[in-house]
């Protein structure tokens, strides 16, 4: 069931067009690393307050509200993006070690700020423990979506022809 | 250069890498990306309060004091991290158009960011020209992005790539 659906989606004229393309993989990767870095800069700058280890003078309540509403415009285009490359070659992400792994630790740092949002009154009392739980899960992610680089290929290798590049924009 | 980068290649630090390419290569590519989020997410919170859209509680100065040492720190982390991915692989980074692009605009962006932090923040010129300003380096901060992704994929330049010559 699950495997003709992964299936049906990469064979999508919007996966076949990503896969076939020149550019479309490599901006989509690199929109990917644009917003991943602004989630996780953006989150950061939240833990750092929670360790009181950056703006400390500042009241946590205004660095969060100043942050939260790019974390999630930025988390949502790296989802996007995310969601597009796997459904180029999803059958074998979806069965990929480190793509499952990250999945999973995605879910715990969702779990964790859950934890955070329901307890806002004790911020004194577990902010830190959450905070190094996020900095932990985050770098985790990182290490786990570019292994996931590592463990898998692009269906369908694409060997431009020599025609099709960077000088057809010049001519 | 690819002469310098074969040799490379052979060096024992580059041979080490090569032989545990399995873990050590996705761990300092994951310590550099990290390092792009400090970075990023430095400049992006002193680019929204030159934009007033965030941080309007502090100065332009408390914001830059701030964040700026995170954003030269993580530069000299991305530097380090950068380094060791060259010695690593010589030939697949300093062979392309897309690094050697990169690092211009990184040079020329890590100059403009030591220069701001310097910069009498309340005699500024004029607000609409640092907006601007803020624009126009925010862009480029995204094309150095994307030039980093592009070193896998340097045949997109085509005639300007020398990995296609080779």
């Amino acid at each position: 069931m699950i495997d003709q659906f992964l299936k049906w989606l990469a064979s999508t004229a919007l996966a076949t067009n990503i896969r076939e393309s020149l550019l479309l993989f490599p901006l989509l990767e690199s929109a990917h690393v644009f917003s991943l870095a602004l989630v996780v800069g953006t989150i950061l700058v939240v833990d750092l307050r929670l360790l009181g280890l950056a703006s400390a003078q500042r009241p946590f309540e205004r660095v969060a509200s100043d942050t939260f509403k790019w974390t999630w415009g930025a988390f949502a285009l790296t989802a996007a993006t995310g969601l597009l490359m796997f459904t180029t070659n999803a059958p074998v992400y979806y069965h990929n070690f480190y793509f499952r792994a990250k999945m999973m630790l995605l879910l715990a740092a969702g779990v964790n700020m859950l934890i955070f949002e329901l307890s806002r009154r004790s911020v004194e009392r577990i902010g830190k423990a959450v905070a190094i739980a996020s900095l932990t899960l985050w770098l985790a992610v990182i290490f786990m979506g570019r292994m996931i680089g590592f463990t898998t290929t692009r269906a369908a290798e694409v060997k431009p022809p020599p025609t099709q590049n960077f000088d057809d924009f010049l001519k | 250069m690819k002469q310098f980068a074969e040799w490379l290649s052979t060096t024992p630090p580059s041979v080490f890498i090569q032989d545990h390419n399995a873990w050590v290569i996705p761990t300092i590519q994951s310590i550099h990306i990290a390092g792009i989020g400090v970075v990023l997410g430095s400049a992006f919170f002193i680019y929204l309060r030159i934009l007033g859209w965030a941080g309007t509680d502090q100065t332009l100065r408390e914001t830059v004091n701030r964040y700026g040492p995170w954003l030269t720190g993580a530069l000299w982390v991305m530097l380090a991290t950068g380094i060791l991915m060259v010695i690593g692989e010589p030939v697949r980074e300093l062979v392309t158009f897309s690094f050697w692009a990169k690092m211009i605009l990184v040079a020329a962006m890590a100059a403009a960011a030591v220069r701001f932090q310097r910069a009498d923040l309340e005699g500024l010129p004029s607000r609409r020209l640092v907006r601007s300003l803020a624009i126009l380096t925010f862009l480029i901060w995204v094309c150095i992005i994307i030039l980093g992704r592009l070193i896998a994929y340097d045949h997109v330049w085509g005639s300007w790539s020398p990995a296609t010559k080779a």
